[in-house]
């Protein structure tokens, strides 16, 4: 079912990894996304891991997940022929978002201007790894040099081992969201102005926006943080940001503080006391005025403190597991959560009684998907995802035909010249 | 078109700390008219958060919440007096927008939810966001965006390998992904609106939007039982991959970042590193991933004693994604970022000329731009109470007497 918040309206999405999710989130919000792949599919049906460990071209996840919902043409743009067929539905189009390295539209004469010239109303999305203008504007970037560029894979990982990313690809969605929310921002003026734009997105700059606080530190404090593992370490003092329990980890920052930093620190002082593992002073304790290593240096005090404390929630969660924790944690409002693996996820009671997950038929693997849902609840145009991923050029046929009008002798004309 | 490209649209802003403010910035940073409604009782808790201008507390000088609250004003209340309510409703016919971030049931208990709202303005678009939505059993869970990314599955994916513990990414991570989509909602609904004449009210479970970002991993978890977990900086796709020790600068460890795909950009490799010998075990893609180990030994030779700026030259130069992996004082003077005009340096008017980040993305005909620091607490108070309310100066000062408004 097609959301009709931005139905109507189309774009044009040559992007690989680094834009997959904003055409993904067009989609769902009703937007007919074509998904414009080179005669030998996009390279995101090419990133592991694959569904069933099957290494082909319909299976990669990353693929599924966010081509979701696309329709998909073949199309050579080393191809004169191909070409032309990009400006016909240039012109047929509102968005067109890109990832290509910064000069190659331009060289294969399909750069901003040419298609602003067929079509003023475009906006044109570029998505790259190091802006349009500095030393590294032809730079290359996989996520991990991104993760580094940015900043936070400086902040991540165990002092004396190597600096960490996540295990999962997550630049290119950052990224392509920001081409998401620049593409709607530009498309509220063009809608009365008749003047579409270019919007170039800087991947490396999307990176350091996830430092939160952290990119002022040294300017402001002097100082800066550095990776320390489970620990969270400021103004000289560290605190475990993770324990283990029973069947895995639980993360929880032990500071007071006004409001709801003093309701979890009583909150999990009177369970402690319930399981017998509180000491006497922490019964007594002004939580309101306790938050040493985050807003002020500690004392002698304060790290006897932080030590007693972690020792005992330590004791504590070693018994529970992740899920009585957690439930003890929202009964007394503690604030926690349990490291969740995707299969703690699958089963999360909150998101079940939102109904967030929905099945998604895939014929063409003989089988149905579940897959994440609506990003948000629409009172009135309900968005989520419009279908599943498409095979490679299925719909040549519908696109080239009934939306641009080529004749089937003509297709296969340019099915046997290689155009798509 | 105007200057900027979401000029006229007006935004009431109750929400606070993280994904609510990020959000309203994007579109304050376009030209919309983003008033925050702030609590002066219970101000912004990334007003009390550091850093601070010369590491000095002040609720007007975190730099923490300067850079999510950037080209907005504020009005400072109680919302905990019936007055105040009453003149924020007053506001409300003006707003095409409100926005709010607290725990679903605060805006009811005042009557601010939108039912109550849009007796005011029926085409009113309305966004709530909260950790995990308005409705179900944890409707009311108080969390934040560090647990949020513990909660998503985020947590789990960092780590050196399944033995050993997680260890989380740097701040709230969630709420760096979640206000993109938001911004994405507000957007298209604003456009919806001016098509159709129809307001919504949109609530944004922060878990449902960030789990987009593990969308891969839920997705096999469901079809295949698989549960995808940490694997340090290994990867199936590029070998090698990681990050490798440089020679050190100025006493401190320096290190990069690098991921090679194919033959091609091997060769490229091993050109910028002077063409060390061959070895039969890293001849062909299959053989690199299936040696990992030995290869990751040989390439951290090869690094160890260069220097990571020239080497990130000299890799990129030959067609391989390379880069030092950057600390916070690095990104300042990193030459991709100075000129991609991002940082901003802004004068405020009690914390002096500050670094905000700037905007992640360049428009060539309305470029948004931070139009102005953060603003002090209530620092629009009359200009709203008495230009936009009408107020007299004489009930200004007695809602201030009674403290109404601050």
């Amino acid at each position: 079912m097609a959301s009709e918040l931005l139905k109507g309206f189309r774009m044009l999405d040559l992007s690989d990894e680094k834009g997959a999710l904003c055409g993904k989130i067009f989609a769902d919000m009703g937007a007919d996304v074509i998904k414009i792949e080179p005669p030998a599919g996009c390279s995101t049906r090419l990133i592991p891991p694959f569904l069933d460990a099957a290494a082909d071209s319909d299976r990669s996840l990353y693929f599924l997940a966010y081509q979701a919902g696309k329709r998909s043409v073949t199309l050579n743009l080393e191809a004169a022929d191909g070409r032309a067929l990009l400006e016909r539905l240039a012109a047929k189009s509102d968005f067109i978002v890109e990832s290509f390295r910064i000069g190659y539209m331009d060289s294969i004469g399909l750069g901003y201007e040419r298609l602003t010239a067929i079509n003023p109303r475009l906006i044109h999305a570029s998505i790259t790894p190091f802006g349009d203008k500095g030393p590294g504007k032809h730079y290359k970037a996989c996520d991990i040099v991104s993760w580094a560029s940015g900043g936070p894979m400086f902040l991540m990982g165990e002092e004396g081992r190597p600096p960490l990313e996540m295990s999962q690809p997550q630049a290119g969605l950052h990224a392509g969201g920001e081409a998401a929310v620049a593409s709607l921002i530009a498309h509220y003026p063009r809608q009365t102005s008749g003047r579409g734009q270019h919007i170039v997105v800087d991947m490396q700059a999307c990176m350091v926006w996830t430092l939160m606080n952290e990119q002022a530190m040294p300017i402001l404090h002097g100082d800066y943080i550095r990776r320390s593992g489970v620990d969270y370490v400021a103004t000289g003092t560290r605190r475990r940001l993770i324990f283990a329990c029973k069947d895995g980890y639980i993360s929880t920052l032990l500071a007071g503080g006004m409001g709801v930093g003093t309701i979890s620190m009583k909150g999990l002082i009177g369970w402690m006391a319930e399981k017998g593992v509180a000491a006497d002073w922490m019964l007594e304790k002004d939580w309101a005025t306790w938050t040493p290593g985050i807003f002020m240096k500690s004392t002698d005090t304060d790290y006897e403190e932080i030590a007693d404390l972690e020792d005992r929630v330590t004791r504590l969660f070693a018994t529970l597991t992740k899920r009585e924790i957690y439930e003890q944690g929202r009964l007394r409002r503690i604030l926690l959560a349990p490291v969740a693996t995707a299969a703690d996820i699958g089963a999360d009671e909150q998101l079940k009684a939102r109904e967030y997950f929905v099945p998604i038929v895939h014929e063409n693997l003989g089988r149905t998907l579940t897959m994440p849902g609506a990003f948000a609840k629409f009172s009135v145009t309900p968005v989520g995802p419009a279908g599943r991923a498409p095979q490679l050029g299925e719909h040549n046929r519908e696109v080239y035909g009934d939306l641009l009008g080529i004749e089937p002798a003509r297709l296969a004309e340019l099915r046997a010249s290689g155009a798509i | 078109m105007g200057r900027f490209a979401l000029e006229g649209i007006k935004v009431l802003d109750f929400s606070w700390v993280g994904v609510g403010p990020i959000t309203t910035k994007y579109l304050a940073d376009n030209g919309a008219e983003v008033i925050r409604i702030e609590s002066a009782a219970r101000p912004d808790v990334l007003r009390l958060a550091p850093p601070w201008k010369d590491a000095r507390p002040g609720i007007n000088t975190s730099q923490f919440f300067a850079s999510f609250n950037t080209s907005k004003k504020s009005i400072a209340l109680d919302l905990s007096k019936p007055r105040a309510r009453e003149l924020v409703l007053r506001l409300v016919p003006w707003a095409d927008v409100v926005t709010e971030s607290f725990t679903p049931k605060a805006l009811r208990n005042w009557n601010l939810d939108y039912d109550n709202l849009i007796v005011h303005k029926p085409e009113l678009i309305m966004l709530s966001t909260c950790m995990q939505g308005q409705t179900g059993p944890n409707a009311l869970y108080p969390g934040y965006g560090n647990l949020m990314a513990a909660l998503c599955g985020f947590y789990h994916i960092a780590g050196y390998g399944p033995e050993g513990a997680p260890c989380p990414p740097y701040g709230a991570y969630t709420d760096f992904i979640a206000p993109r989509l938001a911004a994405c909602a507000l957007l298209a609904a604003l456009d919806y609106k001016r098509r159709t004449g129809r307001g919504q009210y949109i609530d944004m479970s922060q878990y449902e939007a960030a789990l987009h970002n593990l969308a891969p991993a839920i997705v096999d978890y469901f079809a295949t039982g698989r549960v995808l977990g940490p694997q340090g900086n290994r990867s199936e796709r590029y070998a090698p991959h990681g990050a490798y020790r440089c020679a050190d600068e100025d006493g401190q460890e320096r290190w990069i970042a690098l991921g090679v795909a194919d033959d091609a950009e091997w060769g490229g490799m091993l050109a910028a590193l002077g063409d060390p010998p061959a070895d039969a075990r890293f001849a062909s893609a299959a053989a690199r991933h299936a040696n990992r180990a030995a290869l990751d030994a040989f390439v951290a030779g090869l690094m160890r004693n260069r220097e990571a700026g020239e080497l990130t030259v000299a890799l990129q130069g030959n067609g391989v994604a390379a880069y030092p992996v950057q600390n916070c004082v690095d990104i300042h003077h990193d030459a991709n970022l100075e000129q991609f005009d991002f940082w901003h340096w802004l004068d405020h008017s009690e914390m002096g000329p500050t670094p905000y980040e700037g905007l992640q993305h360049r428009m060539s005909a309305t470029p948004g731009e931070l139009r102005s620091p953060a603003p002090l607490l209530g620092q629009h108070n009359d200009e709203i109470f008495s230009g936009m309310l009408g107020l007299s100066p004489g009930e200004i000062e007695q809602l201030k007497q009674d403290r109404v408004i601050f």
